[in-house]
């Protein structure tokens, strides 16, 4: 078969040739579109045309919403990450998947703002003080809570009490939290791609896969303003720390695979004003308890679950804002976006910060790409020492003033 | 003729009501009006002197009947048969105690049984008179419409927020359409985080009246108030809506001689039915008056109570009018409660009536109610009433488009809200600033 079309082809080459004017003039604009490779075939150039041909797609989207629905469309099986989690040194995990350094302690303070000064603490203290006690103390509760039920007996009606009298009351001097909208128990959701693998079963066994990831958060309040919050360091700030790399699968972590919708959320729809993320709040579950994780002997343990919730929420918090705004793995951040968390198990407070630099975390936009994303987290300390009757006993004024001025963080003009 | 009797066939596609089936589908059958049943002697009772019909005569089993005669079951043949009837085994005795198998003791034999029957009002009572019922039970007088005292709050253009339709539209979405990745979200989901954002948009307003931080919010307490109305022990109970707590006490609404002037007041019944229809019957109870909270709680006075009905099946949730009976049930319990904590368990006229206000929704209608109790002697029908004004049925929106509406390739319908009321969010902004901003307003009628 392939003799005869050879020889038809060296023919018609020859009488195209015989036949073919001597000086042909140049055509002004080409008269045929660009002859590329095929869309179908099973072919290395097809399969780079498709990939352009679905980058197009998502670049060319008329809305966020489209663009989206498009990133998100085709269903693969997908890793899911627990903030939450259990596994043991999960924190280094979860930098790897997305390329964060974590830098002990807090940000350098920018200018300060102006604006009215801080109200007088002692209010803000009463206020937090009387949160407490009506939790721990003067509302009647049964004795004993349900099993594994005692975060939603008091630490989780206190949160709540605690972040809204705070908002409520810091008002005045942070007017952008007058605009703000506080959600109860929303939902945040964030689905990227992060490294290659080989497909080991099923009739695309050996080929080359993107890694999957998708995290399905739940904090127990946050706070969206419609401004978005100042950058902590400038977007190409070189971090001395190194983002860890781990040579094995995310299965040994444990990760387990599913496959469902790939949703991007940020707790509300693309057509909500208050896009910008201000302040998550997390509450520990009961079976990461600090005094199970004593227990179990796995005291080290405890900061590490504390640093894991951190980057984890607000990598897929932050990184949901940023593609709210237009950017995706292929097109990345022009600016920084910046995120709060606290996470808390009703006694001890821990504080962190997240910048996402860049949200370019494929294989192929990850190529030349010096920015990483920097995560600063505070370790745990505790409010209080105990409640004892009606009177709090040791309490810890610094994680209040942190809590504050983590609600006063604004941007410069509003 | 036949056209007299056969009439046009409806319109196609218009919704057809009960008419024959098969080839005379379609046509409506008029036949002539009758005159309507008697009423049937089942309803009236049975003439004198004639017999019971059967259906109601005592009947024995036939195995008691004839002597001698044993029902076949198939406890022989160890195995299920249709036609036989079902063997009846003694109760197995475990032999010793298992507290997880055990039934527990006979209401009898609890400690806190009594033979008076308590009728109980909780959360999940449905009273079929509605507020009417509700009005008999806690002794009160309606009034239509808010009280003057929080209309002048609403008046006051001072007392609105900063683009207050713009945030209360986008709450409204927040809460409708943008709060899931869902299209539409469900209403056990919508209507709980609609009024969290509303008081989220009231709390904003602390900046300028600083009192208002001295408020607090009680998710999951539990009241308990008992009372003697005609013979009959009643009680309010359990677990019921949000609870905003204030500091100062709320003024009283209605001056001296407004609550006089109840004394004259009748209370409407509503005689065949019984008052107490619907409340749960109990013997074994307490007689106990909580307001949920101990003693030297910094926030001690009741001030609002909050009630979302989001159930998401129709038959379980609350219609408007159970609703406000429920609202105005929970309302005065509160007010009892905290009435004698502060004055003691004996009935009389209080000094200082005791107010509570209460809202209620179900994502859409909004219920506004002020109540004041003036009195704890419930006992009788005569003498001061308390007082009781319910704004009902306030929509804050007629409806939410979620799909736009396309009629030849133009939208003719934006996806939105439709029919937005401001009015409704003034009335809820003014019933939460009302103890905060009263001395103000009173000093300017003065």
């Amino acid at each position: 078969m392939a003799a005869p079309r050879g020889w038809r082809l060296v023919w018609q080459g020859c009488r195209l040739l015989h036949t073919e004017p001597s000086a042909a003039p140049q055509p002004p604009a080409p008269l045929y579109p660009p002859v590329v490779a095929s869309y179908t075939a099973k072919s290395k150039s097809a399969k780079r045309r498709r990939l352009e041909y679905f980058y197009q797609q998502v670049h060319e989207a008329p809305s966020i919403a489209e663009k989206l629905r498009i990133y998100g469309r085709r269903q693969r099986l997908k890793y899911v990450v627990y903030p939450q989690t259990f596994s043991l040194n999960a924190d280094r995990w979860y930098q790897s998947f997305t390329k964060t350094v974590f830098v002990p302690g807090l940000p350098p303070a920018g200018a300060e703002p102006a604006g009215p000064g801080l109200p007088d603490l002692s209010e803000l203290r009463s206020l937090a003080c009387d949160a407490l006690l009506q939790e721990h103390f003067y509302q009647r509760k049964r004795e004993r809570p349900v099993l594994y039920r005692e975060q939603q007996h008091v630490p989780a009606p206190f949160l709540t009490q605690l972040v809204s009298s705070l908002t409520a009351a810091l008002g005045s001097c942070n007017p952008l939290l007058t605009t703000s909208c506080l959600d109860l128990k929303p939902q945040v959701n964030f689905y990227w791609e992060r490294g290659e693998t080989v497909v080991c079963r099923g009739y695309r066994t050996g080929r080359i896969d993107p890694v999957r990831f998708q995290i399905d958060d739940k904090p127990h309040i946050q706070i969206r303003v419609p401004k978005q919050l100042p950058e902590f360091v400038p977007l190409d700030y070189s971090d001395p720390g190194e983002v860890p790399v781990i040579n094995h699968k995310p299965d040994k972590l444990p990760l387990f695979k599913r496959q469902y919708d790939n949703k991007v959320f940020i707790g509300s729809k693309v057509a909500d004003p208050c896009s910008y993320g201000h302040t998550q709040f997390h509450l520990i579950p009961d079976k990461l308890k600090r005094e199970r994780l004593l227990k179990a002997n796995l005291a080290d343990q405890i900061e590490v679950t504390y640093r894991a919730n951190g980057i984890a929420s607000l990598f897929a918090w932050t990184a949901a804002q940023a593609m709210y705004q237009g950017f995706w793995c292929e097109a990345d951040v022009t600016r920084p976006f910046v995120s709060q968390a606290v996470i808390t198990d009703g006694k001890y407070f821990a504080f962190f910060c997240y910048q996402l630099n860049t949200l370019a975390l494929t294989v192929q936009a990850d190529q030349n790409n010096p920015r990483k994303n920097i995560c600063w987290g505070t370790e745990s300390k505790p409010l209080y020492e105990a409640v004892e009757g009606n009177n709090v006993k040791g309490f810890n004024d610094e994680i209040l003033l942190q809590l504050v001025q983590f609600l006063l963080n604004r941007p410069e003009q509003l | 003729m036949a056209g007299l009797w056969w009439p046009t066939r409806p319109a196609a596609g218009a919704l057809r009501a009960w008419g024959p089936r098969g080839p005379h589908r379609g046509k409506t059958v008029q036949v002539p009006r009758r005159p309507l049943p008697r009423t049937p002697w089942t309803t009236r009772g049975p003439p004198p002197g004639a017999p019971l019909p059967r259906s109601w005569q005592d009947k024995r089993p036939v195995q008691e009947q004839i002597p001698g005669l044993e029902q076949v079951t198939y406890a022989d043949k160890q195995y299920f048969v249709p036609w036989l009837a079902r063997p009846r085994h003694p109760h197995w005795e475990r032999g010793w105690h298992d507290p997880r198998h055990s039934p527990g003791p006979r209401y009898e034999a609890m400690p806190l049984y009594k033979e008076r029957v308590c009728y109980v009002c909780h959360q999940r009572a449905k009273m079929l008179e509605g507020v009417r019922q509700a009005l008999w039970l806690t002794k009160t007088k309606l009034m239509e419409g808010l009280p003057p005292k929080v209309l002048n709050i609403i008046d006051e253009s001072a007392n609105q927020l900063e683009n207050q339709d713009e945030k209360v539209q986008n709450a409204i979405s927040h809460a409708r359409v943008w709060n899931t990745t869902e299209l539409i979200p469900k209403r056990e989901s919508y209507c709980p985080v609609l009024l969290e954002d509303l008081l989220h948009l009231c709390r904003t307003m602390a900046s300028k009246y600083p009192s208002l931080s001295k408020r607090m919010l009680a998710r999951d307490y539990k009241v308990a108030a008992t009372w003697e109305r005609e013979s009959s022990i009643l009680q309010v109970r359990g677990l019921n809506g949000i609870l905003l707590n204030a500091i100062n006490p709320l003024l009283p609404v209605a001056s001296k001689d407004e609550i006089l002037a109840t004394e004259n007041h009748i209370l409407e019944t509503f005689h065949p039915i019984s008052p107490t229809i619907d409340l749960q019957e109990v013997n074994v109870y307490e007689e106990r008056n909580d307001t949920g909270f101990r003693e030297g709680y910094p926030y001690p006075h009741p001030h609002t109570l909050y009630f979302v009905e989001s159930a998401n099946i129709r038959p379980a949730r609350f219609k408007p009018e159970q609703l406000r009976a429920k609202m105005l049930m929970f309302a005065f319990g509160n007010a009892l409660a905290k009435a004698k904590m502060l004055y003691g368990d004996d009935p009389k006229v209080l000094e200082h009536p005791v107010v509570v206000q209460s809202i209620g929704t179900e994502g859409r209608i909004f219920q506004f109610m002020v109540f004041q109790l003036n009195t704890t002697d419930l006992a009788s029908n005569d003498g001061v009433k308390n007082l009781v004004w319910i704004d009902s049925d306030q929509y804050m929106y007629d409806y939410i488009r979620y799909l736009p509406g396309i009629r030849k390739k133009v939208v003719k319908f934006p996806p939105g809200i439709y029919g937005y009321r401001p009015d409704t969010f003034k009335k809820f902004l003014a019933l939460y600033l009302h103890g905060a901003v009263q001395d103000s307003t009173q000093t300017k009628i003065l």
